[in-house]
């Protein structure tokens, strides 16, 4: 009888000298018997040899690779577009007093200078921003958790906000709620890595690159190749910007512009009821934020014209931003309305450059100091900017 | 853990330095069993206490078992291991399914009642550990096997990292004996089981995740009407990816417990190759088909009690095998059309007993049975029966208001990735992965080997789990 500690070998070599060679038994060939020792050989090749040279060779490559990346304004340390992070930034809210937090879409993410704030404001807003969601999930992820009793920025691009159909927001919050040990393991050496290898960005993995080489080779289909490339790069502290390549390459801005104006935004006007129901959820959760001694506020970030255009026969100010403010009886600040937010320079129309963030920060930061209690500027906060601190002087419009 | 993710990297670093210290034996096993709860827990600390639950009534129930003389007695501890074992899948895995139907059912009758809701977490691997467990004591209740020694050899056979959470699901009598006496990779077993994880991860992280996930999600995650084009390529993409996450990880497993000394059993061989639906499950998840064969099939009566009664056993035990899949009617209709497959070739044995094909007709059988695993498939991938039937709709050019869904270069890779896998696998049919290496040029193996590691470096990306965990 076989047995688990000495198998019914006999059968199996049995079996064994009848089979070709190359083959050896499995599971499969032995029904209804205790299953022996599996037995594997390993091929005669040089396999030190081998090994040496797969090691050379592909510290090689890496390298090459790396730098190649490199010459693409990959930067070490940027974590792209990483939940994890996101993550660890929600949690801080559990574990210490947040006076200040920043939510929203990629608007107010890339277009907030953190270490302005910090100057003006005299604590640093911890950046809940996620790219193409709408801050609203955020907001109400904020809303049910009892230890946030601060103000929350709420960041506002209509079509972005008034979106429910994504599944980014929850995903995130999910993994704020629960992250296992071996995701925030691998997460803390991925960062670890990326400090010295600019390579690791999801937007430019093989599959990814391989993707992008499709120019509609399909009628009737948009290829990957319409996707955004690569919209942010991550700094320390939460801070995110606009990728710097954007700013000066215009192949880059130009081919995210056309995403902008042609597909990003519904040519058609949003539903009234999706207005209603936002603004319905949207004012519950400032109530419950309020109830607790916390406070909310909007800032609508700058769009080109162009863009604007688009995004205004989808949810024109009338319909959406007027109607969140005055629903949930809120103080905002529109672009529109914020002289030091004029001209500012938008590379690809949605977005501010990384000096024109630092602007557009510190002029609706000022702005919002009058409209909540939460927000006072610090006595030695540095002189206000205006566009031409980050538009070259050529382009100012006077 | 994952393999394919950094934290493995670190913990495989260790156990293998770990592992090749001058500790005496009992204490690298305790290493190994130790770092296997690690590797367990770094998914979902408190799920331990299962794998515990599970790995101590199997212990007693086969010591039980040993000790009992009359039958009752024997029959008593095995149910109470099937119970239990089983009493925890079903719970964990079944229970959301169970109370769904019941709910059904009831208001079919014309009664109100809802399910209560709950937020039951399936355990990772559960499927898998369970069904290693339960081999245990039914060999013993068998009398095919005696109960392990020790305990540790047991619990290190339960628990062993490489195949705890996807498989290979090895029996006690394939492991047990290597825990028994000291087992250290050689240099080779070491160099050979790195490439084995090289090219695992090259199809897990490169093919599966990389280039077919994508595919297969554009098509089967979306609300378009698909042609016949994309019907098939997109079910093709999931052939693919299935293949290639599951087999690699199989491989990284295998892999992985060679670096250490061990050895696993083989769960695929080359099963796009098959000729008939016999032949595919012997290629296929080998381990599972042969554990549904030995304590499912044999015991429901197999071939042994005339043509109908192997026609129900053959049913039977393919459902089964779909609803260990998952808890959704579409895995049982995947596992009732493989069973049906299975059936209608046993039929088409009999009149056709005398034919041997020629090279063609084999070639022609075997496309045929690639055509119909892929069938098979959008029950599997799908995630409602509405989905499915408008996918196989496609697939028969019946979808008239069809649009074009895939992008040109997913046409492109899926179609290049999935030609090669076919012709790899019918080029290796009739040999084993080690025969095949065997004869390949180290120069050309070498850049193979290269190409794979580079190709997985620069995928990196997110770690995305396995296919075969939610199972």
């Amino acid at each position: 009888m076989a047995s688990s500690i000495s198998s019914s070998e006999e059968t199996v070599h049995q079996k064994q000298d009848a089979l070709p060679s190359g083959l050896r038994l499995t599971a499969a060939n032995r029904p209804g018997m205790a299953q022996p020792v599996p037995e594997r050989d390993i091929p005669q090749q040089p396999w030190g040899a081998m090994a040496i040279a797969v090691t050379v060779l592909l510290l090689l490559f890496t390298s090459l690779w790396e730098w190649k990346m490199r010459t693409l304004e990959l930067i070490p340390g940027d974590l792209g577009r990483n939940t994890d992070r996101w993550a660890e930034l929600r949690k801080e809210i559990d574990k210490r007093n947040v006076p200040v937090v920043i939510v929203g879409d990629s608007r107010i993410l890339y277009d907030s200078d953190l270490d302005r704030a910090t100057q003006l404001i005299g604590v640093r807003p911890v950046q809940l921003g996620i790219p193409g969601t709408s801050g609203l999930p955020i907001l109400q992820d904020l809303a049910d958790d009892p230890n946030f009793k601060g103000v929350a920025i709420v960041g506002m691009m209509e079509s972005a906000y008034f979106d429910l159909t994504g599944s980014r927001e929850q995903k995130a919050i999910d993994l704020a709620r629960w992250e296992s040990p071996s995701k925030r393991g691998s997460f803390l050496i991925q960062r670890a890595l990326s400090h010295g290898l600019a390579m690791l960005d999801d937007d430019y993995k093989l599959s990814t690159l391989i993707f992008r080489l499709d120019s509609d080779w399909r009628q009737g289909v948009k290829g990957p190749r319409h996707g955004v490339w690569k919209p942010q790069e991550t700094g320390s502290g939460g801070q995110v910007w606009l990728w710097r390549r954007i700013e000066h390459d215009r192949r880059f801005s130009e081919h995210i512009r056309y995403i902008w104006v042609h597909y990003e935004v519904p040519p058609e006007p949003l539903d009234d009821q999706i207005i209603r129901n936002i603004s319905i959820g949207t004012k519950v959760a400032v109530d419950k934020i309020r109830a607790r001694g916390g406070d909310v506020v909007f800032v609508r970030p700058p769009s080109a014209p162009d863009v604007r255009e688009v995004e205004d026969r989808h949810i024109p100010r009338a319909r959406g931003w007027d109607v969140i403010l005055a629903t949930t009886h809120s103080n905002g600040i529109h672009f529109d309305d914020l002289p030091a937010a004029q001209n500012l320079t938008l590379p690809e129309g949605g977005h501010t450059t990384r000096a024109c963030a630092t602007v557009f920060t510190d002029a609706y930061l000022r702005a919002l100091v009058g409209k909540t209690a939460f927000l006072h500027l610090q006595l030695d906060a540095p002189p206000a900017l205006s566009t031409r601190n980050c538009v070259p002087p050529s382009l100012t419009v006077p | 853990m994952i393999f394919n993710s950094l934290i493995f990297v670190v913990f495989f670093a260790i156990v293998l330095v770990l592992h090749a210290m001058p500790f005496s034996w009992r204490a690298k096993k305790v290493d190994l069993l130790l770092a296997s709860y690690i590797f367990y827990a770094a998914w979902n600390p408190p799920f331990v206490i299962l794998l515990w639950l599970s790995t101590v009534v199997d212990w007693f129930a086969a010591r039980g078992l040993q000790q009992a003389e009359e039958q009752w007695k024997r029959r008593a501890w095995m149910l109470l291991s099937v119970v239990v074992s089983l009493g925890l899948l079903t719970y964990f895995k079944y229970g959301h399914f169970l109370l769904d139907n019941f709910a059904h059912l009831a208001s079919l009758a014309g009664f109100r009642y809802a399910s209560p809701k709950s937020n039951i977490v399936l355990p990772i691997g559960i499927s898998f550990y369970t069904f290693a467990t339960m081999s245990y004591t039914l060999d013993i209740y068998l009398r095919r096997a005696t109960p392990a020694r020790s305990f540790l050899d047991y619990a290190l056979f339960v628990t062993f990292f490489p195949h705890l959470v996807a498989g290979p699901i090895m029996r006690p009598t394939e492991l047990v004996p290597q825990f028994e006496v000291p087992h250290r990779a050689t240099s080779d077993q070491l160099r050979f089981g790195l490439a084995l994880m090289t090219l695992g991860l090259f199809e897990k992280v490169v093919l599966a995740d990389g280039f077919l996930g994508p595919v297969v999600d554009k098509l089967y995650n979306g609300i378009a009407i698909p042609g016949f084009v994309d019907s098939w390529i997109a079910t093709f993409a999931f052939s693919g990816q299935i293949f290639c996450d599951f087999a690699g990880y199989s491989v990284t497993a295998i892999g992985a417990a060679l670096c250490l000394g061990f050895a696993l059993s083989d769960n695929f061989r080359f099963p796009y190759a098959a000729v008939g639906f016999t032949d595919f499950w012997r290629r296929w998840h080998i381990t599972l088909s042969a554990w549904l064969r030995d304590y499912v099939y044999i015991p429901l009566g197999g071939n042994r009690h005339g043509e109908v009664r192997t026609y129900f056993s053959l049913l039977a035990t393919m459902l089964i095998g779909g609803l260990w899949h998952g808890a959704s009617w579409t895995f049982a209709v995947w596992g009732g059309l493989h069973g049906l497959y299975l059936v209608a070739e046993r039929l088409l044995r009999k009149p056709f007993s005398g034919y041997r094909p020629g090279c063609a007709a084999t070639a022609a059988l075997g496309l045929f049975t690639f055509l119909l695993v892929n069938i098979a498939w959008v029950f599997f991938r799908a995630k409602t029966f509405h989905q499915a039937i408008l996918i196989l709709s496609g697939m028969f050019g019946r979808n008239t208001h069809a649009v074009p869904v895939l992008s040109g270069i997913y046409l492109l890779t899926t179609t290049v990735i999935i030609s090669c896998l076919v012709l790899a696998h019918c080029s290796m049919r009739s040999q084993t992965l080690e025969a095949a290496i065997a004869r390949v040029h180290p120069a050309v193996l070498t850049a193979l080997w290269t190409t794979m590691a580079f190709a997985i470096v620069i995928q990196h990306g997110e770690s995305n789990g396995f296919i075969y965990f939610q199972f």
